[in-house]
């Protein structure tokens, strides 16, 4: 008896986590018109509505745009900032530090507003740019804390082991640096692609005819329950699904 | 390659720390040479200024003749052996050990033939393939060897490169370093504070203290005949005799021994190694009788603390026959060859 109570926390457990996806996955391949028991498929035919809706399939380029670009972008940003401040003795160092991971406490819906007020107020205007560009803010501090934190001695040691065998800046950073510290560069990357690619409040506010997907679904959302919404629902999910498996097998597996 | 180094009046300070002082130094082109002392004596610090990792305060550097105080270490005639290895886990060991050679814009067929050139000199040759990771400590330092001589540096900088390895490892890689310096002839500055170490491998030990030199030259002029107390306490066990330099000798609770050079008059610091110190009256200075203490088995020897009858406060270390003959409370007559003490100045 005393044996089997671990494992039925641990079923109760994944049951609690997995059941609201397991039911949307599920009802995206019903055959009515409502998500609602009794189930009465399996159909494709929300798939087939969805993958032929334009406005959805944009939104889909659009998220994709973004979440890659922006993920590029602040990962290269916080490497920089993490290699200069690893690497360098400059003054004021720990609040430099500090004032970059800052925004990571800063809530998604104060870092979209504040864009919000200073875009319109300087007549830049919104577009998918400025949301990238809010994603870029919220995944730096990330960026910048993983690879960070995964700056140790070990590389120091062996840049300057490069230097002594003739390597110049840039050799020592694309040779030596990026590809030891490859794993966590990665895993931020992929790490801001999945929070990028789900994140709505700061693309809501910024973003006004190209919309990326959680927009667009909200904006469905409004129309009411339908299995379509589970349909795009479960597309998403085996999106990050896939994303998740690539640091899995890209990032993780190579180590060992 | 090789070349010769000269360091002229070198001083290096760390914010107030005075951590070279006017250090002074000649090495000869494919000399092996070693610092030597305690951590914390400067001697890593003297090491990155010849590897160009630190720019002294004061002072010259030249290597062959060129003045390299202010060169970057990539433009220096110098690579250096880390302590750590420094080895690169993303490449391969051909690849690790090609590094320099690609970084000097040689091809890769010829890189990787002299990589494997290397790798068969320090004994890895059919290990090209792997990465660092799946090596043992004593292959990574080989290959960090192979990765420093394969640029064909003029002069080799290994800092404390045998820390890590077990003794006995430790020992065989010793007389490896010895015996592939002989071979390519390029000049060997090697950091260590194993006096064992340094007397197994040098041409020269350098021994330093406190960011100065006490004393240089070779090892068994500087274990027999060193120049300073300190240098005759680190190169190993030493018994103290306090005396007192007078007009007709110097004078001891054993009595009194020749003059050893020109000293000043007054407190003098007698020191006779253990080996020296004889369990019968054979030497040409009686030193009496003296109580065992203790006595531990060492192998070749019998280690034995000696309380002497002439001064019974003053502890002595005595490497004894290794016959077990030696147990505490047994009396033992003390000798010693006359020419065997070192005298300093001072208490």
């Amino acid at each position: 008896m005393m044996r089997a109570l671990p494992w039925v926390y641990l079923i109760v457990a994944f049951v609690f986590i997995y059941l609201p996806v397991g039911t949307l996955v599920l009802f995206s391949f019903q055959e009515g018109n409502l998500p609602v028991p009794p189930f009465n498929g399996p159909s494709l035919k929300w798939y087939a509505t969805i993958l032929g809706d334009d406005d959805l399939m944009e939104a889909l380029r659009n998220s994709l745009v973004v979440a890659f670009g922006s993920s590029g972008v602040a990962v290269a940003l916080g490497f920089m900032a993490a290699y200069g401040l690893a690497r360098h003795v400059l003054p004021g160092s720990g609040l430099m530090r500090g004032l970059l991971i800052a925004p990571l406490t800063v809530s998604y819906l104060i870092v979209g507003l504040g864009l919000l007020i200073v875009l319109t107020r300087t007549g830049l205007g919104i577009s998918l740019w400025t949301a990238a560009i809010g994603h870029v803010v919220i995944n730096l501090p990330l960026a910048f804390a993983i690879i960070y934190a995964s700056m140790g001695a070990q590389q120091q040691n062996a840049e300057r082991a490069a230097r002594d065998l003739g390597a110049s800046e840039a050799q020592v950073i694309f040779l030596i640096t990026v590809p030891m510290l490859l794993p966590s560069i990665a895993a931020a990357f992929f790490l801001s692609v999945t929070l990028s690619w789900d994140e709505f409040i700061i693309s809501f506010l910024l973003t006004r005819f190209d919309v990326t997907l959680p927009v667009e679904i909200w904006s469905l959302l409004r129309s009411g329950l339908s299995p379509q919404l589970n349909a795009i629902g479960s597309f998403v999910f085996l999106i990050s699904v896939a994303v998740v498996l690539l640091i899995e097998l890209l990032v993780f597996r190579r180590r060992t | 390659m090789t070349a010769s180094v000269t360091i002229s009046d070198v001083n290096h300070w760390f914010e107030s720390y005075h951590a070279l002082s006017d250090i002074n130094l000649e090495i000869e082109p494919g000399e092996y040479v070693t610092l030597l002392g305690p951590s914390g004596c400067g001697k890593t610090t003297l090491l990155s200024t010849l590897g160009g990792f630190i720019e002294p305060t004061k002072g010259q550097i030249l290597i062959g003749g060129q003045d390299m105080t202010r060169v970057a270490p990539a433009k220096r005639p110098t690579t250096t052996m880390f302590q750590d290895y420094a080895l690169f886990p993303h490449m391969s060991l051909r690849d690790n050990v090609g590094f320099g050679l690609r970084m000097a814009g040689i091809g890769r067929r010829d890189r990787l033939a002299r990589a494997d050139e290397m790798l068969d000199l320090v004994g890895l040759k059919d290990a090209g393939h792997k990465r660092p990771h799946a090596l043992s400590g004593g292959q990574r330092q080989r290959v960090a060897l192979a990765r420093a001589l394969a640029v064909k540096p003029e002069v080799l900088l290994l800092d404390e490169p045998l820390g890590a390895l077990d003794l006995k490892l430790r020992r065989a890689m010793q007389d490896e370093l010895k015996s592939i310096q002989k071979k390519i002839g390029t000049t060997f500055i090697h950091v260590t504070h194993d006096q064992e170490e340094a007397m197994a491998i040098a041409d020269r030990i350098v021994v330093m203290n406190k960011g100065r030199i006490e004393d240089h030259g070779p090892p068994d002029r500087v274990y027999r005949n060193p120049a300073t107390l300190f240098t005759a306490d680190f190169m190993g066990e030493n018994s103290h005799i306090t005396g007192r330099n007078a007009a007709d000798g110097i004078h001891t609770a054993f009595g009194r021994l020749p003059h050893g050079g020109d000293m000043p008059q007054g407190p003098a610091a007698v020191c006779l190694r253990p080996e020296d110190l004889r369990a019968d009256d054979q030497g040409s200075f009686a030193m009496g009788q003296a109580t065992i203490r203790d006595a531990a088995f060492f192998g070749t020897y019998c280690r034995a603390h000696l309380a002497p009858d002439n001064d019974p406060d003053n502890i002595l270390t005595a490497y004894l026959a290794a016959d077990g003959r030696w147990a505490a409370g047994g009396r033992v007559t003390l000798s010693a060859d006359m020419y065997s003490f070192r005298v300093f100045e001072g208490a």
